[in-house]
């Protein structure tokens, strides 16, 4: 017992030591969390229900595409989103989002200049290009190694004709 | 209303003894495992982005999905929080029943905790059925969501592959051996499924794994199945060891005991891997996300 005793107060020592110091918490997401917390909208609202995120799957770049192995991530309401990898790595994510859930998100088409499969496309940052569908859907690639053009490439794999007709 | 998601990333500690356990086991997974404890650094890692608009951008979605309970995430975390919290308590029982077996005065101690391998087994195939509780509610995959699991855990990166290594290291080789699989299976396949209600920490898990308590069963002992068989390859190959493990935890904790039961006992009931690392997966799934949706 002395030895489990003197262990369990060394490894707590170790903690109290140690776990003294902490940062500061920051004040830069206050507000978001504010207002979140006083409108507690949710996601899914019963006006304009989103698409189910399992219904994306099959407009997706196909596995094995450009030597992309494409794994599917995560598939919540309005939302589907895929990791596309090559020789073990993650290179991409791809993903497909129904704007029901983020109106805002359709404004930074205004006004886009490029096209894919006849639908504008932008670059959002550096690291994403993004496609908007029947001016409801929109459908991504970011990449921090792959270049906007590159980008674009995927993206016009996608099968974006028949996610219009959804 | 439950805390925000920045508030949970901040809450983690930037040096615990969970944090130097995990350092030290770092070496199983090189360079996978950062501790990220702000919703800035977080959204910042998975964009790669310096445009301070667009991770605003990124922040903000991820806060009002994260708080939004019908999307699961928080649902996660409390898995992850309860798994440990529950291992908490059965490292306290295997730690007792130790005790119990080594010290005449306090030998009664055996006739009410189980036996340390039972135990061991059980919580670290409990361990795994939360893992994947909180992998369908954080991820959402329908269907056949063991074969989604397993897949999926085949290509975990980051935290995700830090906590099973923590696993396999703390929860399975330290207490059990390098033939720990056997040992985790013969547990799970003799827990009778009437048991399994009774196991307070599984039959919380449990609500998030699909079917009645006969598919539950099945459920984790496939999960296990698939999950230890894809971890053993680093015991196989000589990644892992007890010693080794021991080794790199005394380079960071001062470790006075030999035995090895005792100390991965007294590790699982003072750290808090799961918890931990599970707080920064979930966080890190929900920015993807806020990233697809913006």
């Amino acid at each position: 017992m002395k030895t489990s005793a003197l262990l369990v107060a060394a490894l707590f020592g170790v903690c109290l030591a140690a776990c003294s110091k902490e940062s500061p918490p920051s004040t830069r997401w206050n507000d978001a969390a504010a207002a979140v917390a006083t409108s507690a909208k949710p996601i899914v609202t019963a006006s304009a229900p989103p698409q189910e995120g399992g219904a994306f799957n099959k407009f997706f770049l196909p596995d094995g595409e450009g030597g992309y192995a494409r794994v599917f991530q995560q598939e919540k309401d309005g939302v589907a989103l895929a990791i596309l990898k090559k020789d073990g790595k993650d290179v991409a994510t791809a993903s497909i989002a129904d704007t029901r859930t983020n109106d805002d998100a359709k404004k930074k088409f205004d006004g886009a200049t490029e096209k894919v499969s006849g639908f504008p496309v932008i670059k959002v940052g550096n690291n994403q290009s993004s496609v908007l569908v029947k001016e409801r859907y929109q459908v991504k690639i970011s990449s921090q190694t792959l270049d906007h053009e590159a980008r674009k490439a995927l993206l016009a794999k996608f099968d974006l004709a028949g996610l219009a007709k959804l | 209303m439950s805390e925000s998601l920045h508030a949970v990333l901040e809450e983690l500690p930037e040096s615990s003894l969970t944090t130097y356990v995990l350092g030290a086991l770092d070496y199983i997974v090189p360079g996978e495992w950062e501790n990220i404890r702000s919703l800035e650094v977080m959204a910042k890692s998975v964009t790669g982005e310096s445009d301070e608009g667009i991770i605003q951008q990124v922040g903000e979605r991820a806060i009002a999905l994260y708080a939004d309970p019908d999307q699961g995430y928080q649902r996660a975390v409390w898995l992850f929080q309860m798994v440990d919290h529950g291992s908490t308590v059965a490292g306290v029982a295997s730690a007792l029943s130790m005790i119990g077996s080594r010290v005449d005065a306090l030998s009664f101690l055996s006739d009410y905790a189980p036996k340390p391998d039972t135990t061991q087994s059980i919580d670290a195939a409990v361990k795994i059925a939360a893992e994947l509780a909180a992998f369908c509610v954080t991820n959402g995959i329908p269907g056949d969501s063991v074969g989604d699991f397993a897949n999926a855990v085949i290509n975990y990166g980051k935290e995700e592959k830090m906590r099973l290594a923590a696993w396999l290291a703390l929860d399975c080789v330290l207490p059990l051996g390098p033939d720990f699989l056997g040992k985790l299976m013969d547990s799970v396949r003799s827990f009778d499924a009437n048991d399994l209600p009774g196991h307070a920490v599984f039959s919380k898990v449990a609500d998030f794994i699909p079917g009645d308590w006969m598919d539950k069963k099945r459920t984790l002992e496939a999960t296990v199945e698939s999950v230890g068989g894809h971890m053993s390859s680093l015991v196989a190959d000589g990644t892992v060891t007890r010693e080794g493990v021991l080794d790199r935890i005394r380079q960071y904790i001062e470790v006075s005991d030999d035995k090895l039961d005792v100390v991965a006992a007294a590790l699982d009931a003072t750290t808090n891997t799961f918890e931990h690392t599970g707080i920064q997966t979930v966080a890190r799934r929900v920015v993807a996300r806020a990233y697809a949706e913006i």
